[in-house]
């Protein structure tokens, strides 16, 4: 399988403190690759700089060859990389439908005049955002609630709004950050069965979890941290062998 | 137009109506001109809305906008002998240009420094314009602006002109709210980080808004000086930005037509104290002022969302109510019929 997302020596210094250190790790074409580590690990740190959101220190992040931390965060859209936030980032004064609608902006072009003109261009591009975004909300079972205003919505049901709003455009790289934080055992096994349908689809997944049962399910390959260093890389059967993870992070759940 | 009846529904309707009777109805051929002021206020206020209510981005200097497109259209008109079209044309571009160099210039701040620099740039071009005499007239001003020549220029005509400028600032900025890119605006307003991950150029967006906010604002003011027909530099300082503020807090700053209806409230708040200091001699001098401050003072405090959405919150509950009990009602009627039928 071809590499889609390589990332190099990645390095995140804040004031001094070193939270990632030279990380390396690939995400493949057609996988889950997942990134797991105890708390303050730097998962979130790595995934903020693949996405965009904060340049690294050091280090080099390649996506589909092209190098990408000069980039600017919001080209990376348009390239095909999406996310969703650990703690929600949505737009609560809109309608589930228009949250989704801003996930096509890349998709889309038509200028601030021909939008207040509302030109044909910007009526036939309306229609596409509009349909493919019911499509999505469909696809994640939010249908019925597309009219609602976001902040009207439960937090599970947020949840499944930012999956649709990242993967209303067709990312080839969809970035998950703690997807199944505060859900439930049903939910969570429904958006297991979710994002493998995603994989399968085609596009790729980065996800950074702690629930073990849905990465130990899911996660095709499996990337441990530990204090912003890699410490292990491989199958979730590896990695739940693996003596320096159990010391470090499965250990302490055993016990 | 049939779309759009649908689009906008009765409300559209409702302000077309009454738009277009208000000169008939009022009593006094004085109040043309006043449904004219508050309409040249309203082209300010619903572009300031687009900035500051959709995108988020406060401007204390928006008189200063309304100021360089008066003074555009009036020196090109007077002193070039150019037609006032062209004036008009010129003071929507103009400001643009002016909107567009200061946005680049503050592109990087937010919240209290983005107010202060938008403050400070309103009084650089009040002073600017007292300033360079040979051109504006300095404090003195300017006069025999020329009229519009539009349908002879009566103060009926240019009030239906002003209006229809209006309705046109008005629909472009509803269609605009309900697009992609009113929806960006609407996204960097509530998450800055989400709408860059979504793809949308932050501060490229952000620049949008300011520069559709001056054009309105520089056509609105080029409007005013070939009415008014005199300019002087007194208007268009931080007492009038800070009005236009107001109108559009009072209103409701998520909603365009918050924007006109608090504009069109304080047109009238500010007419009824011109005619109460006629009953009550203590009430003249800046009393406006003190009013409009404590208006604002007010709603913050107790109706930050401001009067449109409240308004329309308390109906959409109604609503859901009713639907509600008429649900309820519906069941218990069928259960009184399946209690009937056993």
């Amino acid at each position: 399988m071809t590499t889609l997302l390589e990332v190099q020596e990645l390095s995140r210094d804040f004031g001094g403190v070193r939270a990632v250190n030279q990380v390396d790790f690939q995400v493949r074409e057609g996988e889950i690759l997942a990134l797991i580590g105890p708390n303050g690990a730097g998962k979130s740190t790595v995934l903020n700089m693949v996405s965009g959101v904060i340049p690294p220190s050091a280090g080099e992040i390649r996506f589909a060859s092209k190098p990408m931390t000069k980039v600017p965060g919001y080209e990376y859209a348009g390239l095909g990389i999406t996310r969703t936030f650990q703690n929600l980032q949505t737009f609560d004064d809109m309608t589930v439908l228009e949250n989704v609608m801003v996930g096509m902006h890349t998709k889309t072009s038509s200028s601030l005049f021909s939008c207040g003109m509302n030109l044909g261009k910007a009526k036939k591009e309306e229609k596409l955002m509009e349909q493919k975004a019911h499509a999505w909300l469909g696809q994640v079972g939010l249908a019925t609630e597309s009219q609602r205003l976001a902040g009207s919505l439960p937090y599970g049901k947020l949840r499944l709004m930012e999956i649709a709003r990242a993967m209303v455009a067709g990312p080839r790289l969809l970035l998950l950050d703690e997807p199944a934080a505060g859900l439930n055992h049903t939910e969570t096994a429904e958006m297991s069965r979710m994002f493998c349908e995603i994989r399968d689809s085609g596009t790729a997944i980065l996800l950074v979890e702690h629930d073990m049962d849905m990465i130990m399910t899911i996660a095709d390959r499996i990337v441990v941290l530990d204090q912003g260093t890699k410490i292990a890389e491989g199958t979730p059967r590896e990695i739940q062998e693996n003596p320096r993870v159990i010391a470090a992070y499965l250990g302490t759940e055993e016990e | 137009m049939k779309q759009l009846l649908q689009k906008w529904g009765k409300g559209f309707g409702i302000y077309v109506a009454l738009m277009i009777v208000f000169p008939f109805v009022m009593p006094d051929e004085y109040y043309r001109s006043v449904g004219i002021i508050i309409g040249l206020h309203a082209i300010v206020t619903i572009g300031l809305c687009l900035v500051m209510g959709l995108a988020g981005q406060i401007s204390l200097g928006q008189a200063a906008f309304w100021g360089i497109g008066a003074y555009t259209s009036a020196v090109l008109t007077t002193k070039y002998g150019l037609s006032p079209f062209v004036g008009l044309i010129a003071s929507a571009i103009v400001p643009g240009l002016f909107a567009f160099i200061l946005g680049r210039a503050i592109a990087g701040l937010q919240g209290y420094y983005l107010a202060m620099a938008t403050l400070a740039f309103g009084y650089i071009v009040q002073i600017g314009i007292t300033e360079w005499e040979p051109v504006t007239g300095g404090a003195s001003g300017m006069i025999s602006i020329p009229q519009v020549p539009f349908f002879g220029g009566s103060e009926l005509s240019m009030y239906y002109l002003i209006w229809a400028v209006v309705t046109c600032v008005l629909l472009f900025s509803l269609n605009l709210l309900h697009s992609r890119v009113g929806r960006a605006f609407r996204a960097i307003h509530k998450s800055e980080i989400a709408a860059t991950s979504m793809g949308i150029d932050v501060s490229k967006f952000k620049l949008n808004a300011f520069v559709v906010s001056g054009m309105f604002a520089g056509i609105s003011g080029g409007l005013y000086a070939h009415y008014m027909g005199i300019l002087d530099p007194q208007p268009f300082g931080l007492h009038e930005s800070i009005k236009f503020l107001t109108m559009v807090v009072i209103g409701g700053m998520t909603s365009i037509w918050g924007a006109l209806i608090g504009t069109v409230l304080i047109g009238f708040i500010s007419e009824g104290l011109i005619l109460l200091s006629e009953v009550i001699p203590g009430l003249q001098g800046d009393v406006d002022t003190i009013v409009f401050g404590g208006i604002l003072v007010l709603i913050v405090m107790f109706m930050p969302e401001g009067l449109v959405p409240r308004i329309r919150s308390v109906y959409e509950k109604a609503q859901a109510k009713k639907a509600k009990e008429a649900a309820v009602k519906a069941q218990s009627g069928e259960r009184v019929e399946r209690k009937a039928a056993t």
